[in-house]
């Protein structure tokens, strides 16, 4: 097996290394053309072939060779350095997004509708039509797109503020009126692209610059969950949640991804997947320090698994 | 107090503190992410509420609801948010409510960008909600001018029981300058509003309403709205002159901070011998045309320059007639003109080779 | 006096900070100041920079084309505004991160191993300081000791933070010295 890292397109975030079960990599002490220091591999007789590196990358730098067959970057996924932070889940979840779509074979005919947040250029990095949305109104915009050309596999891709506060209106109506779109929502418990505000996911006492105390339930109120809100509507519809945390919960996310789009593919129901994300930046947390962050202190709040399917409606907790 | 070195939208913040406002409505939008980011500690503080809303227009309904009950209450957001909040900014006009709101300009339209600009004037004061209406706007120049108009733009609001609009931008909301707050109110030496849905203990119930269903009520209550915007007009106009004492070569028109950029290209303009002045409207409306005329008859040159394609200059020249050319100079998409780039247009006015 | 100060890094190495306190010592030493960070899209994960206008007359433009001095403490902030610094300006080269000096022979240059001389202060964290000493040093725009107290307040309540920092700031000043010093100010 060969690893392969592509090292200026690297950011320096340490998720290989620390993802690595049999120590193959360790970060350069020479810094590559865009100032951060790179993974080496250094034990390459060590690797078990995993691809834990390839699965945990956020900028598509890694690629594992194993018996001829290799990872690559999804068609659906433009070859273009996406601006995100270092160790920043999203570029993790586009390339789940865009497995999906080469997967079922639809990214010749979907249309994706970017938020306003961090992920507002996602229109620059998908491989297929987008359209730009006002803040929170991507389910909106999208359900224009699915009512004029029904054909279309459209998708939303909204971080918290945009589904969860200022589009919690068009969040709830386009999942009661059973629009059949799929909805990728990135639970990061933080504003990003806006400088680090409390959200409607921030965790009590978490702080952020607009509740820089912590997030005092008693003038805030309790975060929201969003999986949990919706399923309680009567209108069918598939509802998830994945996290990002660890390669194995990436491995389950990018199946809960497909089996999303899968079901706008077979025009069953709406369809939304909640992605616990990091953001280190926000969080003030270095990468790995962000994911554990995350393991420890989102998902017992927000757990993970299918919440509700059209063949079964809500899930009962002890079969998620 | 020291003067203290402060960023705009934190001075913004501070101003509203020292008017005796202890109410805060908002939601994050580059580039005023500040204002809420320093009233979320602040307010606090000095016993007042803050209050992220899901969005602004759940803020400003909020804003609406606060000033109703007779509360001093405040805004913030830029352009999309003003946007959203333009139905709302209409009832509280339709009400005669005082409340103030701030617009850090941003590029648009749309999402345009979070850079600079002035592109939201028009919006400003030409209406931007629905209905006959205008909002009181001042625009500051520097970070101690924006302090000192929030402060005052709550008692004008009081005063014409009026919306009143602080129109600034993306510069000075981020730039920092020294700072001082020379005057204190508290909320308890406020005076009281009769008019307030307060509880109507003792007294007729009030009710805070924009509607008449009956056409020559709601003629007579436009008719009067219209009466408060012309005392607007007759008492509250204000504007800078600058090096405007003697005749110019040209005369620069411009307001907020590209007024200021102008300043430093008049300064340049002297070393090649070309004068020139000033002409900074600080009430955008009412809009000072009668003593720009004046000005204007001063000056060889007129010449508007604005973060715009062309907002300001509108008003500029229903003022100016259409007897004499206003010339225009814009940067847009947060693109900011510097100094030798108005110099370099003002050279060409006066024909002088550059 | 009139002087523009361009301070350019990636985010979190401290651009914005020292941006501050050469504004703060501006202000105490009774003079106009204004401070401007650049803020637009490319904050998020990647450069930064701020500009600072010093000056004995009110301010117009708080930002500029062509200024008096440029600290680079990285090398996407050399490339991208080495050309705009005005002839006998001065600039400061991060030398930890920036592999080569400025091409321009009409400019003062302080090249300083910021990261290293830091570490060796106490702390990598502090190699802003030592950008902004050397440009001290260089250009005597502001005294080292309004700085010094400066910081004294800012890290007040991790007093040894304020060692490192005022260390840092000295040996910086004394490269600005040494190699441009009384040469720029002519």
């Amino acid at each position: 097996m060969t690893v392969l890292v592509e090292k200026d397109r690297c950011k320096g975030c340490g998720l290989c290394v620390n993802a690595c079960p049999t120590h193959v990599l360790a970060m350069s002490r020479e810094i590559n053309a865009k100032g951060y220091f790179y993974p080496l591999v250094e034990h390459a007789d060590q690797c078990n072939a995993c691809r834990h590196c390839a699965v945990v990358c956020p900028d598509v730098a890694i690629q594992v060779e194993h018996k001829g067959k290799a990872t690559a970057r999804p068609e659906a996924l433009l070859d273009i350095a996406m601006h995100y932070c270092p160790g920043c889940t999203h570029g993790v979840i586009h390339r789940l997004v865009a497995e999906a779509m080469d997967a079922l074979h639809i990214r010749e005919r979907a249309v994706g509708v970017a938020p306003v947040g961090c992920s507002v250029l996602a229109y620059d990095y998908f491989n297929c039509d987008m359209h730009e949305a006002s803040h929170g109104r991507a389910m909106a915009v999208a359900t224009g797109i699915k009512r004029g050309r029904p054909n279309l596999i459209v998708f939303t891709y909204q971080g918290d503020g945009d589904l969860a506060s200022i589009g919690m209106a068009e969040t709830i109506h386009t999942a009661n009126r059973g629009e059949k779109v799929t909805v990728i929502f990135v639970n990061n418990a933080i504003y990003g692209m806006t400088g680090g505000q409390m959200a409607p996911t921030t965790l009590p006492g978490q702080v952020a610059s607009t509740s820089p105390a912590g997030r005092d339930v008693a003038l805030a109120g309790y975060p929201i969950r969003v999986v949990e809100l919706l399923k309680e509507l009567k209108t069918p519809a598939y509802l998830a949640r994945v996290s990002m945390h660890e390669p194995k919960a990436i491995l389950q996310a990018r199946k809960v991804i497909r089996t999303a789009f899968q079901h706008q593919v077979e025009s069953t129901c709406f369809s939304l997947v909640e992605v616990l994300s990091t953001c280190p930046t926000g969080w003030g947390l270095q990468p790995t320090e962000a994911c554990g962050w995350l393991a420890e202190h989102m998902i017992p709040y927000y757990p993970l698994g299918e919440f509700k399917t059209p063949e079964q409606g809500v899930v009962k907790e002890t079969e998620r | 107090m020291a003067k203290k070195l402060m960023k705009g939208c934190e001075a913004i913040g501070e101003a509203a503190i020292q008017a005796g406002c202890r109410l805060f409505f908002g939601y994050p939008i580059t580039p005023q992410n500040e204002i809420p980011e320093y009233l979320s500690a602040r307010m606090p503080a000095v016993g007042g509420t803050f209050v992220q809303a899901e969005s602004e227009v759940a803020a400003s309904n909020m804003l609406y609801g606060a000033a109703g009950a007779g509360c001093r209450c405040f805004t913030s957001s830029s352009g999309p948010g003003i946007s959203l909040m333009q139905e709302a900014i209409s009832y509280m006009a339709g009400a005669e409510l005082p409340v103030v709101i701030v617009n850090i300009m941003r590029g648009g339209p749309g999402l345009g960008g979070i850079l600079p600009s002035q592109s939201d004037y028009l919006q400003a004061v030409k209406g931007g909600g629905h209905g006959d209406y205008r909002l009181l706007v001042l625009a500051p120049s520097t970070v101690q001018e924006a302090a000192d108009l929030v402060q005052e733009a709550f008692d004008l609001a009081d005063q014409y029981r009026n919306p009143v609009m602080v129109l600034g931008d993306g510069l000075i909301g981020q730039m920092m300058e020294p700072v001082e707050f020379t005057k204190s109110i508290r909320p308890e030496d406020l005076p009281a509003k009769p008019w307030a849905t307060t509880g109507a203990k003792g007294r007729k119930p009030n009710v805070i309403n924009s509607l008449y269903l009956e056409g020559a009520k709601l003629e007579a209550h436009n008719w009067a709205l219209a009466k408060k915007y012309e005392a607007m007009t007759r008492d509250v106009c204000r504007y800078e002159a600058w090096h405007l004492e003697r005749e110019v070569d040209v005369l620069f028109i411009a307001y907020g901070t590209v007024a200021r950029i102008c300043k430093s290209a008049i300064a340049l303009l002297a070393e090649h011998g070309v004068t020139a002045g000033l002409f900074r409207p600080i009430t955008l409306f009412p809009y000072p045309g009668e003593v720009l005329a004046q000005a204007a008859e001063r000056a060889k040159h007129l010449l508007v320059t604005e973060l715009s394609t062309g907002q300001m200059i509108e008003d500029a020249r229903y003022h100016l007639g259409k007897h004499r050319p206003v010339h225009f100079y814009g940067r847009v998409g947060g693109m900011i003109m510097a100094p030798e780039e108005l110099v370099t247009k003002a050279l060409t006015l006066v024909g002088r080779q550059v | 006096m009139y002087t523009e100060i361009i301070l350019a890094g990636f985010g979190g190495q401290g651009v914005l900070l020292i941006g501050k306190l050469l504004a703060y010592a501006g202000m105490r030493a009774g003079r106009e100041v204004t401070w401007m960070p650049a803020y637009g899209p490319e904050m998020r994960g990647g450069t930064c920079n701020c500009t600072v206008v010093l000056s004995d007359a009110p301010i117009g433009s708080p930002i500029t084309k062509s200024p008096h001095g440029l600290i680079a403490l990285n090398l996407p902030s050399l490339d991208k505004f080495e050309d705009t610094v005005r002839p006998d300006g001065v600039i400061v080269v991060n030398t930890s991160l920036i592999n080569r000096l400025p091409r321009r022979t009409d400019v003062h240059v302080v090249s300083v191993a910021a990261n290293e001389v830091a570490i060796e202060c106490g702390s990598a964290k502090a190699a802003n300081m030592v950008a902004l000493g050397a440009y001290l040093g260089a250009s005597g725009v502001a005294e080292p000791e309004q700085i010094k107290t400066i910081i004294a307040e800012t890290f007040g309540s991790k007093p040894a933070l304020v060692t490192v920092n005022q260390a840092a700031l000295s040996r910086g000043y004394a490269a600005g010295q040494a190699q441009v010093g009384a040469a720029a100010r002519g």
